[in-house]
């Protein structure tokens, strides 16, 4: 188990500084020389070329890739191009609430997609089955800000059922969850497809296993067969596949929090590269990056807690 | 000499022998599978429509017309207008053009470096861990980073968005390709290429490649659905093509200022959208079951 954990880290690395490269070269590309804009638009030609030498951008890119990396270590992601504050403090109060729109969103739907999944597998073939693959078809080819605008429009602006603009607190608050309703549903929405898609296959190859059979012969009910033995064994793949498509998800988060402006990591990503602020978009997109490996990186971890065959491998 | 180098066309024609005797099956199949049929006819209907967008439109596009501002469908204007008073069928029909071919463009050409790339690794055993490796180092990527990227460097605009969906549909159809391929490789007239010495470039794109052909072909077209999906989605939040362009995502975004007293604006390029996918995933969905029965539950 240790030697996986310790295996997976290691081949994590090439990768941690793939990313990091990309981020440092967002930097390097653009039109922008970062001298010039500290400095201020007032500065003399000298001063410019001492906040230069003193910024380390008179080395080599060799070099400058190492001040980087040795900045971005100790958490210091630059400065706002636009506010002129740190780029680390911005991202920082961005973060909670992703996290919280991508937990709030998981919560409902994929415990709803896995019912459905495991419905339709239990009645393949009839018609239940056929309207809930359907739907799971029409989920996966639905705009996620289709979905977003129509919640926008009938729940929150026809029936006034719940506020769709930003965030109202915390989520122990009533504010704060009433906030969160309208976005998480589009979110989840966008991710219940997926979900009965992949139990549905899961479940009816386990279905056909030779165990169930022996569960069948021995007289248990089929409905402890299907939830008791069956459905056991198939959410260990639902698992791992719903820890892998966090990136599929992370893509949604992006579009919902621009459309519902909530203030998570995507929307300030997509603020920051429209209005040209490379620090703090090299900052979100390095962040995005990381927290991405990081979840792929624990969903492997947990995928061989839970399935020895993985660690026997 | 001469009946040397003949002999490898006599007995490898160059369009391989299986590929050929399945192609009738694979469509008399499709054929019986009536979702799949209304999914094409559906596609090639929305295809000519992008194509002849410039000659049946019944208004110019970009035309504003302030007095027909957020007018409701009527009998002039179909679709009704858009917050410009621009006619919507006219949008609506450039902007399947402008969508369509950012996602074809893209498709084909991140289709082509991805086959291109799966081939290597699949033909010559040294190149398949750096290749696979990037692969997969891409392909754990959300493909909206790509995009985030891309817009940050280049800007947001039509190029950075179809360069972002181009790199994102590389990493999958070079996986697919590199299956396909190590499955064709270990057949004999692979082998057969070899003894009578052909080049590796001759083998692998006169003979490997038409072999794996189909599949490449069948996950082209599911990528495409999620290229579209993707494409639109970014210029939604404004990083892909910029007003006053007609495209689906954009002219959805723009209808959002206007969603609640006239929600037509918004409706009818994402009703669009979602049609478009909906179809790509069913027609590729049937491809899938016919080409790969073992997939099918």
């Amino acid at each position: 188990m240790l030697q996986h954990i310790a295996h997976r880290l290691l081949i994590s690395v090439p990768v941690l500084i793939g990313v990091l490269l990309v981020g440092f070269l967002l930097l390097q590309v653009v039109p922008t020389d970062p001298a010039t804009v500290m400095a201020g638009p007032t500065a003399t030609h000298q001063e410019i070329e001492a906040i230069r030498e003193a910024m380390g951008l008179n080395e080599p890119v060799i070099v400058q890739f190492g001040i980087y990396l040795g900045r971005v270590l100790q958490g210091d992601l630059g400065r706002s191009m636009i506010s002129n504050t740190a780029v680390a403090t911005e991202l920082g109060n961005t973060v909670g609430p992703t996290v919280e729109l991508m937990v709030a969103s998981l919560i409902w739907a994929v415990p709803l997609g896995i019912l459905l999944g495991t419905l339709a597998a239990v009645r393949r073939g009839k018609l239940s089955d056929r309207i809930i693959m359907a739907v799971s078809v029409a989920g996966v080819s639905m705009p996620i800000f289709w979905f977003g605008l129509m919640l926008i429009q009938y729940a929150g602006f026809h029936w006034k059922l719940f506020p769709f603009q930003g965030r109202g607190g915390p989520l122990w608050t009533l504010d704060g969850l009433n906030h969160i309703v309208l976005p998480a549903l589009t979110l989840g929405g966008v991710f219940i497809g997926p979900v009965a898609r992949m139990t549905r296959t899961s479940l009816l190859e386990v279905l056909g296993s030779d165990f169930v059979r022996t569960a069948r012969a021995k007289g248990v009910s089929e409905r402890r067969v299907v939830v008791g033995h069956a459905l056991r064994n198939s959410l260990i793949p639902v698992v791992t596949l719903i820890g892998l498509q966090i990136g599929f998800l992370l893509g949604g988060a992006v579009v919902t929090e621009t459309m519902f402006a909530w203030p998570g990591v995507g929307r300030l990503a997509v603020g920051a590269i429209v209005s040209a602020d490379y620090a703090l978009a090299q900052g979100a997109i390095l962040v995005l990056a990381l927290s991405f490996l990081l979840v792929n990186l624990v969903v492997d971890v947990l995928y061989a807690f839970l399935d020895p065959r993985v660690r026997a491998r | 000499m001469t009946e040397l180098s003949a002999t490898p066309a006599a007995i490898l024609p160059d369009d391989a022998p299986t590929e050929r005797l399945k192609r009738p099956t694979i469509w008399r199949k499709l054929r019986r599978d009536k979702a799949a049929m209304l999914a094409t006819g559906f596609l090639v209907l929305v295809v000519a429509l992008g194509v002849l967008a410039p000659w049946i439109a019944p208004y110019d596009p970009y035309d504003n017309n302030l007095r027909m501002m957020l007018k409701p469908p009527s009998e002039a204007h179909w679709l009704g207008n858009d917050g410009q008073g621009r006619d919507m069928v006219s949008r609506l029909l450039f902007g399947i053009r402008t969508t369509l071919s950012m996602g074809l463009l893209a498709v084909l050409a991140g289709g082509s470096i991805g086959a291109i790339l799966g081939l290597l690794a699949a033909y010559f055993r040294a190149m398949e861990g750096p290749i696979m490796r990037v692969v997969d180092v891409l392909l754990s990527f959300p493909s909206i980073l790509f995009g985030l990227a891309i817009a940050a460097v280049l800007g947001a605009g039509t190029t950075s968005i179809t360069i972002a969906l181009t790199v994102a549909a590389v990493p999958s159809i070079a996986r697919i390709t590199r299956g396909a391929a190590l499955v064709v490789m270990q057949q004999e007239f692979i082998s057969a290429c070899r003894a009578i010495g052909m080049s590796d470039m001759r083998i692998m794109f006169r003979h490997l490649l038409p072999n794996c052909a189909s599949t490449i072909f069948v996950y082209l077209t599911l990528q495409l659905g999620q290229t579209i999906l993707l494409g639109a989605a970014l210029s939604f939040i404004g990083l892909g093509a910029q007003p006053p362009t007609a495209e689906l995502g954009t002219m959805a975004a723009d209808g959002r200022n206007f969603l609640f007293f006239a929600p037509h604006v918004s409706t009818i390029p994402s009703v669009a959208i979602f049609m478009i996918v909906l179809a790509f995933n069913v027609l590729g969905d049937a491809l899938r079951d016919v080409l790969d029965p073992r997939l099918r539950q």
